[in-house]
């Protein structure tokens, strides 16, 4: 264990080396074969989709997993028996996407508590280990307080939480799961100075994605996955967007525009108007047609999620008037907005969305037992029973039947279920927020092919989403909200990916 | 539903509300001063520190099993089962094993009934509380059923020595307040706990293991061994407390203290340990345990009937945990995202 | 390339290899789907069967004698009823601890009405026997109602709050009672603790009955899915418009209902009240309601399961005394069982598990294969 070297980044033999690494589960396999190699002062983007085999490639360099062959190779040394504690001791550091942050214990605790563990430590002081925390921070430039309960910080604090205790380990290697999910556009930009930095002290960094511009913008070398092989690798200049994705789904996307007109009644289904709540969006003023599929978008914070919680009464606003089918509603709750005719799929799906563990029949009744009650209180099951055939057929969800827990489904058809849960509770209005969101290329088709058939049945549809492209194939018009306020709004020939995307950052 | 909310000053209060514990207990001797000065005395105090005594070291116990995220209800059954056992074993043998002998075996035996639990939480990954609701069955069970079911009258001779020795005695002939030894080992037991569960890795493993089990593991804690180890470790403080409610009582009976263990549990909550693992301290456990000694002392000397003791306790903890549970709800409407609102740059 | 069409005709014999594989594991997830959803009952069947051969095996004149028989389905409903109330609880992911406590109110309200009236005119007593049982109910109820309360609208955690009531409950029928026992009930209770339709119990029959009317409630009204998927997510439940405060309360107060259901079950059969009555009930009903497969962390459970958990440990106990095992062997096979059970189902959810992603995993890659060409 030699990390006494911070000296120029030595070249010829790579930090860390993964050669034929097979891992199988239960039969299947999940990398088959995989090699990849991460260099000194490189940061080495891996790509896939979901499923792809990245979370086990991960979890195989952390030592949580062992590969059924093939080998991890440390500054050329083979380790063949790598546990979680061996690989921090040789200074490869992962940054997962949920933080595994301790919420009950301090910055500083959570900072030094791996390198103590590491560290084979019998005793744990505080008073002594505040300084190496506080030493890290001020290297790093960042203001934290050391002091605070992790619970108690914002997603972007509990983030340089985790980058900290990372390199307090002098880290050689950092790997970092999906770090900007949960970011705002100046966070990333955070990131991405630190990022900077690290590599400058020789730090080797893997960035795992499923943004890709953002990816390629801060990667020198590039992996791709797909179903467990890795089908493509090389410098990141000989690569764009477009043949990332290529690889990473194995044809071309298509993300053409195909919209049906709406159907302009006396009044919209929904007009909002002068929607506020302090702090997060403030008057917000549109309105949606029958037959209309509206975009919302913004960067991540810019408060888009919020109007849509806000309109579905997660997060009733405190001023502004909503008005459906002509007539004022107040909407103080779920309930309210539900009975109003309003839907929400949310972002949070494996959360908010579903029930895992029961069958997708329940999952698709959910919103609607109440229109299912018969005079005698029972519910009509046979109606029931119909209602849910009818969707499992019509949205395509591939399962071996109704009852199996949505638990064993792929993201695209527990979206689906998602889908039905709301169509069978026919809503005039439907918000869906990041709607394909971790699904897989196939069904992310499908899903926006339901959108417009639903459209063209009548139902006014609002999706919000940072994915510009894939709103503007299905939009009949795109708004645009910055710092919680309606800034720009685009409709027929104006909505162009570029246009749009340069208004969102402006 | 964790409770977050610090209102400053924050130090004051304490991270599980131990200073608002603190100054509930002040107020509660203030109080009961004013209405009876008799029971500002030494008599009061001491008998309070008895009564303290057994349900403080079982409370250590169920504080460290609460921390880690679990609820044990095993712990007065490996207690007795402990204490009864040693004391049939010098009775059958007819050795005298000394009050370190006594505690020597028994806390072994408390140790391993533990690590029976920590096994079966650690290597099935059970429900704490389903666990431990079956093995304090198979605890009491065995010992009625295979250790004795008798009611022990006569102690051995080094315990029943050791029951009625006094650390100090205060007062004329008549009325002698008198502090038992056994407070010497409770205090001492208390501050090594806290030094286990501040100081060294092991306690800080335990924290960790409340807080995210998962994340423990990345970290590289090895969350069997940390369970097992501290599943005897509280086996071993239970065999601790059952010892000395034997020396206490001066009999052996394998009925008691077995019914016992929601009281404990909740005077640990009312200390401030949060039921959802990751939150509590020895001194909030004290504190915990010390009102409910003080209100059921309280409530005799104000004339009402004991019975109303049980009610009390539970309108404490109801309370007590209703306003943080407000609170926690207060909050989250408040502050609904906890994110960085982006700065106009 | 020859080695891209080598390449080729590999993956194409893998994706018939594998699509021959998925129509196999579809078949063996939808049965073992099926499987789960009767899983509880069907091991319960099996245990049940399981201690009723193994002590008409070890004493069949006694075990099958009529009169031990009746015994069993005397003093199985106070207790199953006690059950049925925690698995309502424990299908929101929550607890109820004081239901025993919450019977105990009910018996001691009946019976101090019933001596009260008694005391003047004992004809009038008996004559008002509906409605001092009606008042017994309701204080039971009205215990549920504040579980309820501190659970879905103040919001504390159901442990903690049924922890705190089964204290204060317990504690005012303790100062009520004096620590004694109460004697006197209507002589229509008397009428149900020993009359028997066909030779089976009336208060087996009653048990029964409300079991079924829960069953009915859990698995066919709205009601019982919200429960349920409360239970299953809470948050998802919210964003699925469930009325949680609503939930939750109705949760409350049916598990407050059951107990005091008990509570006059409990009466019925012998017309005393204390406060201390069935204090190792607490535990014991908790084991029935897990045995009898309810999930302890919500969302599954069938009432079925817990009749026949109920029923089991019931016979386990009889079987224990008629050879001559004592109640102590008793408490250890309640333990054995609780723990063997769980040991086997974390056991077999683990198999699962493995088995549902690896379906999970080949799917993924049939839908990358798919998309391929």
């Amino acid at each position: 264990m030699s990390n006494t070297d911070s000296t120029a980044p030595d070249r010829s033999v790579p930090v860390l080396e993964a050669r034929n690494i097979v891992k199988t589960y239960g039969g299947v396999t999940a990398l088959k074969g995989v090699s990849l190699t991460l260099t000194s002062g490189h940061v080495h983007c891996l790509a896939g989709e979901n499923g792809c085999g990245k979370s086990t490639l991960i979890k195989i360099i952390s030592g949580a997993e062992r590969p059924d062959s093939g080998e991890i190779l440390i500054d050329g040394v083979s380790h063949p028996f790598m546990t979680p504690k061996k690989a921090i001791q040789l200074g490869i550091q992962v940054i997962y996407q949920d933080f595994s942050l301790f919420p009950n214990l301090t910055v500083a605790e959570n900072i030094v508590l791996t390198s103590a563990v590491a560290q084979k430590r019998k005793t744990f002081s505080l008073a002594q280990s505040r300084p190496r925390a506080h030493a890290i921070v001020q290297e790093l430039g960042l203001t934290l307080n050391l002091d605070a309960y992790v619970e108690t910080l914002s997603v972007a604090d509990r983030q340089l939480t985790a980058i900290c205790r990372a390199l307090i380990n002098d880290a050689r290697v950092i790997i970092m799961d999906e770090p900007t999910t949960a970011l705002t556009h100046t966070e990333v930009d955070r990131l991405f100075a630190l990022v900077r930095k690290l590599q400058a002290r020789g730090v080797a960094l893997m960035f795992v994605s499923h943004k890709l511009e953002e990816a390629l913008s801060i990667s020198q070398d590039i992996t791709i996955l797909r179903s467990g092989d890795r089908v493509s690798s090389g410098s990141a200049t000989d690569f764009d967007r477009r043949s990332i994705s290529r690889h990473m789904t194995g044809r071309d996307i298509d993300e053409s525009r195909v919209i049906n007109p709406p159907q302009y009644d006396e009044r919209p289904v929904l007009e909002v108007h002068a929607l506020t709540r302090m702090g997060e969006f403030e008057n917000i003023t549109f309105d949606l047609h029958r037959g209309e599929i509206l975009g919302i978008t913004g960067l991540l914070g810019s408060g888009r999620s919020e109007i849509a919680e806000s309109l579905f009464g997660v997060l009733p606003a405190e001023s502004g008037d909503t008005t459906v089918n002509g007539s004022k509603v107040h909407i103080r709750s779920i309930r309210d907005a539900i009975d109003a005719g309003i839907g929400y799929v949310p972002e949070d799906r494996l959360t908010q969305g579903l029930f895992l563990d029961k069958s997708i029949a329940d999952n698709m009744i959910a919103s609607s037992l109440d229109k299912y009650r018969m005079k005698n209180h029972l519910l009509d099951n046979k109606r029931i029973a119909r209602t849910i055939s009818v969707f499992f057929d019509k949205l395509h969800i591939k399962a071996p039947n109704v009852s199996a827990p949505v638990r064993s489904l792929s993201g695209g058809n527990a979206q689906r279920v998602v889908l039905a849960k709301w169509l069978a509770n026919q809503p005039q209005i439907l918000i869906l927020n990041g709607p394909t969101v971790g699904v897989d290329v196939g069904s992310k088709e499908e899903i926006l092919t339901l959108l417009r058939a639903e459209a063209a049945h009548g139902m006014g549809l609002i999706v919000i989403s940072d994915d510009v492209p894939e709103l503007v194939s299905v939009c009949n018009r795109i708004i645009v909200i910055q710092q919680g306020r309606l800034t720009s709004s685009f409709t027929g020939d104006e909505i162009q990916v570029d246009a749009i995307q340069e208004r969102m950052s402006a | 539903m964790k409770t977050t909310t610090r209102w400053s000053p924050a130090a004051l209060r304490g991270a599980n509300n131990e200073g608002i514990l603190g100054l509930i207990v002040l107020f509660l001797i203030i109080g009961m001063t004013a209405v009876n000065p008799d029971f500002f005395s030494f008599g009061t105090f001491f008998s309070i520190i008895r009564a303290s005594v057994v349900p403080m070291i079982f409370a250590l116990g169920v504080l460290i099993v609460i921390v880690s995220g679990g609820i044990d209800v095993s712990f007065p059954a490996i207690a007795i089962f402990s204490a009864y056992t040693t004391v049939v074993l010098m009775q059958t043998s007819g050795m005298d094993f000394g009050v370190l002998g006594v505690l020597g075996v028994a806390l072994v035996l408390g140790a391993l009934l533990g690590l029976i639990n920590g096994g079966l939480i650690a290597r099935f990954k059970l429900p704490t509380l389903i666990v431990t609701l079956g093995t304090q069955g198979i605890f009491k069970g065995v010992l009625l059923a295979y250790v004795g079911s008798r009611y022990i009258a006569e102690l051995p001779a080094s315990m029943a020595n050791f029951s009625t020795m006094d650390l100090v005695s205060i007062g004329d002939g008549s009325t002698v307040a008198s502090l038992h030894v056994l407070i010497v080992p409770v205090v001492i037991l208390c501050l090594l706990v806290h030094i286990m569960l501040r100081r060294t890795m092991f306690g800080r493993g335990i924290y960790a293991i409340g807080g995210d089990t998962e994340a423990a593991r990345r970290a590289g804690f090895s969350v069997v061994r940390i369970q097992l180890a501290l599943y005897a470790l509280v086996g071993a403080l239970a065999a601790f407390g059952g010892v000395l409610h034997v020396t206490l009582t001066r009999s052996a009976n394998p009925q008691d203290l077995l019914g016992t263990e929601l009281d404990i549990i909740a005077a640990v909550v009312l200390g401030g340990a949060s039921i959802f693992g990751g939150r509590g301290s020895v001194l909030g456990t004290v504190l915990g345990v010390l009102l409910i000694q003080l209100i059921n002392n309280s409530l005799i000397l104000m004339g009402i009937p004991s019975a109303w003791q049980r009610t009390a306790v539970g309108l404490l903890l109801v309370i007590g945990v209703g306003i943080q549970a407000l609170g926690a709800r207060r909050a989250s409407k408040k502050v609904i995202v906890p994110r960085e609102t982006v700065v106009p740059s | 390339m020859s080695e891209q069409k080598s390449n080729e005709t590999r993956q194409i014999a893998l994706q018939t290899a594998r699509s021959t594989n998925q129509r196999i594991d579809n078949v063996v997830s939808s049965s073992l789907a099926r499987f789960h959803v009767s899983h509880g009952v069907g091991r319960m069947i099996l245990l049940t069967l399981l201690a009723f051969v193994i002590f008409t095996i070890a004493a069949p004149q006694v075990f099958l004698n009529p009169l031990n028989l009746q015994n069993i389905a005397i003093t199985s409903p106070e207790i199953g009823l006690l059950a049925l109330a925690v698995m309502v609880a424990l299908l929101t992911g929550g607890i109820d601890l004081s239901v025993v406590a919450i019977a105990n109110l009910t018996t001691i309200t009946i019976s101090t009405l019933y001596s009260t009236i008694a005391a003047t005119d004992e004809g009038l007593a008996d004559s008002l026997g509906p409605v001092i049982v009606l008042v017994g109910f309701v204080v039971g109820l009205f215990g549920g109602f504040i579980n309820g309360l501190l659970v879905s609208k103040v919001g504390i955690t159901p442990i903690l709050a049924t922890l705190g009531t089964m204290q204060i409950f317990n504690g005012i029928a303790i100062v009520w009672t004096g620590g004694e026992t109460l004697y006197g009930a209507p002589a229509m209770l008397n009428t149900v603790g020993t009359g028997a339709i066909a030779g089976i119990p009336l208060l087996f029959v009653v048990f029964i009955a409300v079991a079924v009317i829960i069953a009915v409630i859990i698995n066919k009204t709205a009601l019982g899915s919200t429960i349920l998927l409360q239970g299953a997510n809470p948050v998802a439940a919210k964003f699925s418009g469930i009325r949680t405060t609503r939930t939750l309360m109705s949760t409350y107060l049916i598990s407050g209902a059951l107990a005091a259901l008990a509570g006059i079950l409990i009466i019925s059969r012998n017309p005393t009240a204390s406060a201390d009555y069935g204090s190792s009930y607490v535990l014991l009903v908790i084991v029935i309601a897990i045995l009898g497969g309810t999930n302890p962390t919500g969302g599954f459970g069938t009432v079925l399961g817990v009749v026949l958990a109920t029923l089991t440990l019931q016979i386990v106990s009889s079987g224990f005394n008629i050879v001559r095992l004592s109640s102590y062997e008793y408490a250890i096979a309640q333990g054995v069982i609780l723990i063997g059970v769980m040991v086997i189902d974390q056991v077999t959810r683990n198999r699962q598990r493995s088995a549902v992603l690896k379906q999970r995993k080949l799917k993924v890659q049939l839908q990358a294969k798919d998309s391929n060409q």
